[in-house]
């Protein structure tokens, strides 16, 4: 079945293109360099191709498990990369974003199961555009707080004088921080549509809809938080090393809280 | 031309930066309206075919002797061109060097990947190189020999480029400054810079960030006039040197260079620049010495402190990333030799090669006429043709293939089977020579 070929198969072109990256970024290969980005586009297009496939032969979309939703995850970082690459030109900074998608698909395809029986409330379509959407926007602020971690060390090494790897290979700090601040503003934009459509179908769902739920008020703490990021950064004309250690904060507090909420706060808000 | 390799007739004869120093190099310096005049009088006296190459760091001569194996003296051709630049008393023969050969190939080849060069990598020799070259097209200067070399110093050159990274990270100190501007800023032309004092390497530094598009540039200097005259030259406009806080908390690049024994920029000052400018990145390269620029100023946020020392480890680093790419481009250079070798080879072999085909096709003809009218049809006819056709290609073809692939052996090797070939089959000897 070409669905467990893919299962095993997704793993190992993430990890030939993180090494392909890495190559391209640590050392001097030039086919490293050549055949990196076309290895991801194979990548991602079989990464579509594995979820495409999942939703016809399982009657549902891939967000009913957590494997399920870590394919998209590693699915969506490779997509939001590539769009980056393909805007900004910039192509050395693909290894610190598609490690992670490496591990979230690793992850998934040692523990994805074939359900093809679900609660039928995870079969509605409108569903999956609101996990979508959240999945991209908190994507696109992963990445954003990639760049922001990689600013930093840029921002640091030229402070203290140290012109190695990290001075030479990465791009220079304003692309950084655009690239950042740009993936932010997707984030920001997705995380909105999510919340939106939540609130127009999460309550014809479910009946013990609250808008107290823990998740619901920790998603709308992350939005409000970057919300008034873009502001500061907007009107208080925040930059550099400030605005990238507060994109870094808030990302840092969003990844806690809400890793905190799924452990140990009870929710209507559970799709498996 | 009938020998190998090792015995190939071109001679060059020059002066560069390793025999010289620059008052003597710059002697010898020529022109392209001198380079125009002197490549016919050589041709003249020497060559059946000559180009030159005169740099700030190297005048060389690379030439075809117009008679087998007479090479022209160092002397004779040393003594022509102190003459052609009335040099005497400057120059003399030490300073001067001769290769022949292989070695001159090699030494060219060289030149073109730039490993020869003052500036390890330099760039511009290559170009330098094609005007060399195309001033001896149009003086006419340039034969077969000449043209085939100079394409493969060029392909050593465009490989060198590509294929190592020999040409990479600034090597100067006002170079390695815009180069770390551009790891701070994303596009230089829409930002500003300040050049304070009228220094040489701040100078130097405030040009190549004009080269690079920087949007606007501010001169400012305690003797207004000095600043105005910096003006004529790189353009921009003049700051007053009482006004430096307003005027950095407006640029986004500060380059100071003035001889002061105190710092003309203290930290205080510029907490205040960075309050004013809303805390946008401010790099300073502080090229004076004594230092013009308090050091503690590195810890205020956002601002990017560099002074001479910094540069000048990002020099040497750059140096020695360099030096390391060297083998990678020594390699290149023995392929196209041996490629090089491999056609010069082909003409040694061409001749006797074409010579044989030419034996064994009138041998083929004369007994085909012979013979023809035994064959009563037109398609037997032409089958006799063809069938003899392919007899004499089959024959010819391990001789052929064994010529040919014999450029690597040693030229004793190589004559001995082209003196034994030719004698057996009765060729010619004097065709044996590439015109």
């Amino acid at each position: 079945m070409i669905i467990d070929v893919l299962t095993v198969f997704l793993p190992l072109l993430y990890g030939a293109t993180v090494w392909l990256y890495a190559k391209a970024f640590f050392g001097d290969a030039a086919n490293a360099k050549g055949f990196k980005t076309p290895l991801l586009v194979l990548t991602v297009v079989s990464h579509a191709a594995y979820l495409i496939l999942r939703t016809t032969a399982f009657n549902h979309p891939p967000i009913t498990t957590i494997s399920e939703i870590m394919s998209l995850i590693a699915f969506s970082m490779g997509v939001a990369y590539l769009v980056i690459e393909f805007l900004t030109r910039v192509k050395n900074t693909g290894y610190f974003i598609l490690i992670p998608a490496f591990f979230f698909q690793l992850g998934s395809s040692a523990f994805i199961q074939d359900l093809t029986k679900v609660n039928p409330v995870l079969e509605s379509n409108l569903l999956g555009i609101h996990v979508s959407a959240a999945l991209v926007g908190y994507t696109a602020i992963t990445i954003s707080a990639v760049y922001g971690f990689l600013y930093l060390m840029l921002y640091h090494n030229i402070k203290s004088k140290r012109f190695g790897v990290i001075y030479s290979k990465l791009p220079n700090l304003e692309t950084l921080e655009r690239m950042s601040f740009v993936s932010t503003v997707l984030g920001f934009f997705f995380i909105s549509i999510a919340i939106v459509i939540g609130f127009v179908w999460l309550p014809k769902a479910y009946e013990s809809f609250s808008y107290f739920d823990a998740k619901l008020v920790g998603t709308l703490t992350v939005w409000v938080l970057y919300g008034i990021g873009l502001v500061a950064r907007r009107m208080l004309g925040w930059q550099g090393r400030k605005i990238m250690i507060l994109s870094l904060a808030v990302f840092v507090i969003s990844f806690f809280s809400l890793t905190a909420i799924n452990l140990f706060f009870t929710s209507f808000h559970n799709f498996y | 031309m009938a020998a190998g390799v090792e015995s190939m007739n071109i001679v060059t004869i020059g002066i560069n930066h390793r025999t010289a120093p620059l008052e003597v190099r710059e002697k010898l310096w020529f022109s392209a309206e001198e380079i125009r005049t002197t490549l016919p009088l050589m041709r003249e006296r020497w060559f059946s075919e000559c180009f030159m190459v005169s740099t700030c760091n190297r005048t060389e001569i690379y030439g075809i002797p117009s008679i087998s194996n007479d090479l022209p003296a160092v002397e004779s051709l040393g003594q022509f061109l102190i003459d052609a630049k009335s040099a005497e008393g400057h120059v003399s023969r030490n300073h001067l060097y001769s290769l022949h050969s292989a070695s001159a190939v090699n030494h060219l080849f060289k030149v073109a990947s730039g490993i020869d060069s003052m500036v390890l990598g330099d760039v511009q020799i290559l170009s330098q190189l094609k005007e060399g070259f195309n001033l001896a097209q149009e003086k006419k200067t340039i034969g077969i020999f000449l043209n085939r070399l100079v394409q493969s110093a060029y392909r050593v050159g465009k490989r060198v480029r590509t294929e190592s990274r020999i040409g990479e990270g600034a090597i100067s100190i006002s170079y390695a400054a815009v180069e770390l501007a551009s790891k701070i800023f994303e596009n230089l032309s829409k930002k500003s810079a300040l050049l304070v004092g009228a220094g040489e390497t701040g100078e130097l530094t405030a040009r190549h960030l004009t080269g690079k598009g920087i949007g606007k540039l501010l001169i400012t200097n305690r003797t207004r006039s000095k600043a105005q005259d910096l003006i004529a030259s790189l353009g921009g406009s003049v700051a007053d040197f009482d006004q430096l806080t307003n005027t950095m908390t407006e640029v986004d690049i500060v380059i100071t260079s003035v001889e002061s024994p105190q710092p003309i920029v203290t930290a205080s000052q510029l907490s205040e620049v960075m309050k004013r400018r809303s805390n946008k990145p401010l790099f300073i390269i502080d090229i004076g010495v004594p230092r013009n620029v308090e050091p503690s100023a590195n810890a205020i946020e956002n601002i990017f402190l560099h002074d001479l020392d910094a540069l000048l480890g990002i020099v040497d680093q750059n140096l020695e990333k360099r030096k390391l790419e060297i083998p990678k481009v020594n390699a290149i250079i023995l392929e196209e030799l041996k490629e090089f070798y491999a056609w010069y080879s082909s003409l040694e072999v061409n001749p006797t090669i074409a010579d044989l085909h030419t034996h064994f096709e009138e041998i083929r003809q004369s007994e085909v006429v012979k013979h023809v009218n035994r064959f009563s049809s037109a398609n037997d006819k032409e089958l006799l043709e063809l069938v003899t056709k392919r007899i004499v290609h089959k024959l010819l073809h391990v001789p052929t293939t064994m010529l040919k692939n014999g450029h690597e052996e040693p030229d004793e090797v190589k004559r001995k089977r082209i003196h034994i070939l030719r004698s057996l089959f009765g060729l010619n000897e004097d065709a044996n020579k590439p015109s």
